[in-house]
C-alpha cells in the first residue's frame, strides 16, 4: 500500500461512501461537500500510516527478504530460497518452545480469566465490600515492569533464602525448589497470573458495567436467581470482551520472554536458551548472530500471531463489532 | 461499535459532583442487588475475605520489596523477610543508585533514559493516535478501509514480534545504539488509534463537527479547538497506556542497545539480575531491591493519581464506557 494510493480520491464516489447509519440528503452539492471534507480527513491518518509503514511494514518486509538469504564467511550473501525455513522447521528447538508456551497459555489463561471474572462480577454486583479499593489494588501489578516482577518473585521463591521457600518448609514441604525443573512451569504461571489478573479484571468489570441495568431488572422480575443472572445474562453479554481477552492473553503467552529470561539467571538448569519461541529467536539472532536463520524464525513466529489475530478479528466481525 | 459512551449526553455541573453522584448511585445499586437476590451477610463476608486474600497475594511481593530495600545484603538473605532489621540502610542503598556498581552502569542514568524514552514515545504515540483515531472515526476516503484494516491487523501483533525485524533493519541502516531506534517505533500504537476512534465516535458528535464546518471553521481548527478538548479523557488513557508500555518494554532495548549508557531501567535491572549470582559486589542484591522499588513507585503513583481516567475511560478498544 502506498501513501499516495491512500490519499487519492475518485470523484463521484461519495454517494457510495455515505456514513454508516446516516442517510444522505439528496442533492449533488451535499454529496460533493461530504466527499471533499472526507478527502481532507485523510491527512489526519497520514502521520500514523507513515510511522506504521516505516516501523512495522518495512521491518517485516526486510525480515522476509533476509530470511531468504544466507550469509557465509566466504562468498558473502547468497540467495538460499526456503533453506532457512526448512532448517527452522526441522529444528526441534523452535517447536519445543512453541508447544511449551501453548501448554502454558492453555493452563494459565483459563485460571486467570476465571479469577478475573469472579472478582469483576462481585465488584459489579457490589457483593464485595470496598470494591473500589480492591479494584485499585488488584490493578497495581500492571504498573510493575515484568523485569521487576520477575526479579521480585525470584527473590521470594529463591531455593535457599526465599521467604516462600521457607513458608513451604514450615507447611511441611521441605526442600521445595520453586525454580527447579519440576516447578518452574507453575512458578511462571503464578508470576504471570500475578501480573495480569488485575488488568483482565478491570476490562471485564468495565464490560459488565456496560450491561444495561434494565436487562438485569427484567431478569430479576422473571424470577432469575443470582447465579442465573450472572451466568445466563451477564456472561453472554460480556462474551465479546472475554473473547478479546482470550486472544490478547494467548498472544501474550506466545511471546513469553522477560520472565523466563530473568529467572534463567537464578535457574539456568530449568530454563534453556530455547525455552520459549522468543527466547530461541533472541538467542539465535543476538547470541548466535545467525541473522538469516533468526529472520526465518521471526517470520514464522509473526505468521502464527497474525493468523491468531485474524481468527480473533473474524470472530469479532461476525459478532458485529467494527461494522 | 457496539457500545456508545453514555456519559456525553448529560453535561454535569462539576466533575466532582458528578463523581459523587455516580458513587452514590453505584452504592444504591449494590444495596439493591444484595436485597433483591437475598444475599446473606455471610456471603458478603466470604467474598470480601476472598478479595482480601487476593489483595494479599498482590501486595505481599511489593511489601517485601519495600521492607527489604532498607536492609543490607546479609539481612536480605538471613533476617525475616516481612519485617525490618538492623542496620536500617535505606539511605545508604538509595545513595548507591547514583554510583556505577560493578561497572555495569548507573541506575540514575537508566532512570533518565527511561523517562526520556517513555516521555517522547508516549507523547508521540498519543499524538499519532489522536490524529489517526479522529481521522478514522469521522472520515471516509479512498484507502481508509484498507488502512483501518491494517490497524486492526496490527492490533494484536505485539511489539515483541516486530522487535527482531526492527533489529535487522537497524543493523542495516545504523540505528543500533540510537535512542530514536527506541522512541520512534514506540510511537506506533494501533491500540491507541482504535481506542481513540471508539472514543471520538462516542464523545465528539458528528453534528457538532458539521455545525462548525457550516460556520466556516477549517478542519485543523475543528480538530484542535473542538475535538481535542472533548478527547482529553481518552487521550489520557492512551498516554498512560503507552507510557507504561514503553516504561515496561524490555525486549526492544535489550536487542537494540549494547551500550550501558543508553539502557532504560528494565534493561539495567535485568543486567544486574543476570550478574547478581556471579557478582563480587556485596551490595548487588540490595541494589536490585532498591532499584526495583524506585522503578515501580513512579508508575504506581501515576496510576493512583490518574486512575479516574482509566477507570472511567476506555481501557481497551471496544469496551468504552
Amino acid at each position: 500500500m502506498s501513501v499516495t494510493g491512500t490519499l487519492r480520491t475518485v470523484r463521484g464516489r461519495a454517494l457510495g461512501a455515505t456514513d454508516a447509519g446516516r442517510p444522505l440528503e439528496p442533492g449533488r452539492s451535499h454529496a460533493n461537500w461530504v466527499h471533499q471534507r472526507d478527502r481532507r480527513g485523510a491527512w489526519f491518518v497520514v502521520p500514523f500510516v507513515i510511522a506504521f509503514i516505516l516501523f512495522t511494514l518495512v521491518p517485516v518486509g526486510y525480515s522476509i527478504y533476509t530470511s531468504l538469504y544466507n550469509t557465509r564467511l566466504i562468498g558473502g550473501t547468497v540467495f538460499s530460497g526456503f533453506q532457512n525455513y526448512t532448517a527452522t522447521f526441522q529444528a526441534g528447538d523452535f517447536w519445543s518452545g512453541f508447544i511449551r508456551v501453548i501448554i502454558f497459555g492453555a493452563i494459565q489463561i483459563p485460571i486467570m480469566l476465571a479469577i478475573a471474572f469472579f472478582f469483576a462480577t462481585m465488584f459489579d454486583l457490589g457483593i464485595a465490600k470496598w470494591g473500589g479499593a480492591f479494584r485499585t489494588i488488584f490493578f497495581i501489578p500492571f504498573a510493575v515492569p515484568a523485569v521487576v516482577a520477575s526479579v521480585m518473585w525470584s527473590f521470594l521463591l529463591e531455593p535457599q533464602f526465599g521467604p516462600f521457600t521457607h513458608f513451604a518448609s514450615v507447611l511441611g514441604f521441605q526442600g521445595t525448589n520453586f525454580l527447579g525443573t519440576n516447578l518452574i512451569f507453575p512458578t511462571l504461571i503464578l508470576i504471570v497470573i500475578w501480573e495480569w489478573t488485575g488488568y483482565n479484571m478491570v476490562i471485564l468489570f468495565t464490560a459488565l458495567k456496560a450491561v444495561p441495568r434494565e436487562v438485569i431488572e427484567a431478569a430479576v422480575l422473571d424470577g432469575a436467581s443470582l447465579a442465573k443472572v450472572v451466568l445466563r445474562v451477564k456472561l453472554p453479554l460480556v462474551r465479546p470482551a472475554i473473547v478479546v481477552l482470550v486472544f490478547l492473553n494467548a498472544i501474550g503467552a506466545l511471546q513469553l520472554f522477560t520472565e523466563p529470561l530473568i529467572l534463567q539467571a537464578y535457574a539456568p538448569q530449568s530454563i534453556s536458551n530455547n525455552w520459549t519461541p522468543t527466547l530461541y529467536l533472541y538467542n539465535t539472532a543476538i547470541g548466535g548472530q545467525q541473522y538469516n536463520l533468526a529472520a526465518a524464525g521471526a517470520v514464522i513466529f509473526g505468521l502464527v500471531i497474525v493468523v491468531l489475530s485474524l481468527v480473533s478479528l473474524i470472530s469479532r466481525r461476525r459478532r458485529g463489532e467494527f461494522a | 461499535m457496539s457500545v456508545i459512551n453514555p456519559g456525553v449526553s448529560a453535561p454535569s455541573t462539576t466533575k466532582a459532583a458528578e463523581r459523587a453522584r455516580r458513587r452514590e448511585e453505584r452504592q444504591r445499586e449494590a444495596e439493591q442487588t444484595i436485597r433483591i437476590f437475598g444475599i446473606r451477610r455471610r456471603t458478603v463476608a466470604i467474598v470480601t475475605a476472598l478479595c482480601v486474600l487476593f489483595a494479599l497475594f498482590t501486595l505481599v511481593p511489593i511489601a517485601w520489596m519495600l521492607i527489604n530495600s532498607t536492609k543490607n545484603q546479609a539481612n536480605i538473605f538471613e533476617s525475616f523477610g516481612f519485617w525490618f532489621s538492623r542496620p536500617f540502610v535505606l539511605v545508604h542503598n538509595f545513595k548507591m543508585l547514583f554510583e556505577n556498581v560493578d561497572g555495569d552502569g548507573t541506575y540514575i542514568q537508566w532512570l533518565g533514559n527511561t523517562a526520556l524514552y517513555a516521555g517522547l514515545g508516549g507523547i508521540g504515540a498519543t499524538a499519532l493516535s489522536a490524529l489517526g483515531g479522529y481521522g478514522f472515526a469521522h472520515f471516509k476516503f479512498r484507502g481508509s478501509k484498507l488502512a483501518f484494516s491494517l490497524v486492526l491487523a496490527a492490533l494484536l501483533v505485539p511489539i515483541a514480534a516486530i522487535t527482531l525485524p526492527l533489529y535487522f533493519v537497524y543493523a542495516k541502516v545504523g540505528l543500533i545504539n540510537n535512542i530514536w531506534g527506541m522512541i520512534l517505533p514506540s510511537m506506533v500504537s494501533p491500540v491507541g488509534v482504535l481506542l481513540m476512534r471508539v472514543y471520538v465516535r462516542g464523545s465528539v458528535p458528528r453534528e457538532l463537527i458539521d455545525a462548525a464546518r457550516l460556520d466556516g471553521a477549517s478542519e485543523s481548527r475543528i480538530f484542535f479547538r473542538l475535538a481535542v478538548p472533548l478527547m482529553v479523557p481518552g487521550l489520557t488513557t492512551v498516554l498512560l497506556l503507552s507510557v507504561v508500555g514503553i516504561w515496561n518494554n524490555y525486549f526492544l532495548p535489550l536487542v537494540i542497545f549494547s551500550k550501558n549508557s543508553l539502557y532504560p531501567l528494565t534493561e539495567g535491572l535485568g543486567l544486574w539480575a543476570s550478574h547478581a549470582s556471579t557478582s563480587g559486589d556485596q551490595n548487588i542484591y540490595p541494589l536490585l531491591v532498591i532499584g526495583g522499588v524506585v522503578t515501580i513507585i513512579p508508575s504506581i503513583a501515576l496510576f493512583l493519581i490518574l486512575q479516574r481516567y482509566w477507570r472511567g475511560g476506555a481501557l481497551l478498544g471496544s469496551f468504552a464506557n
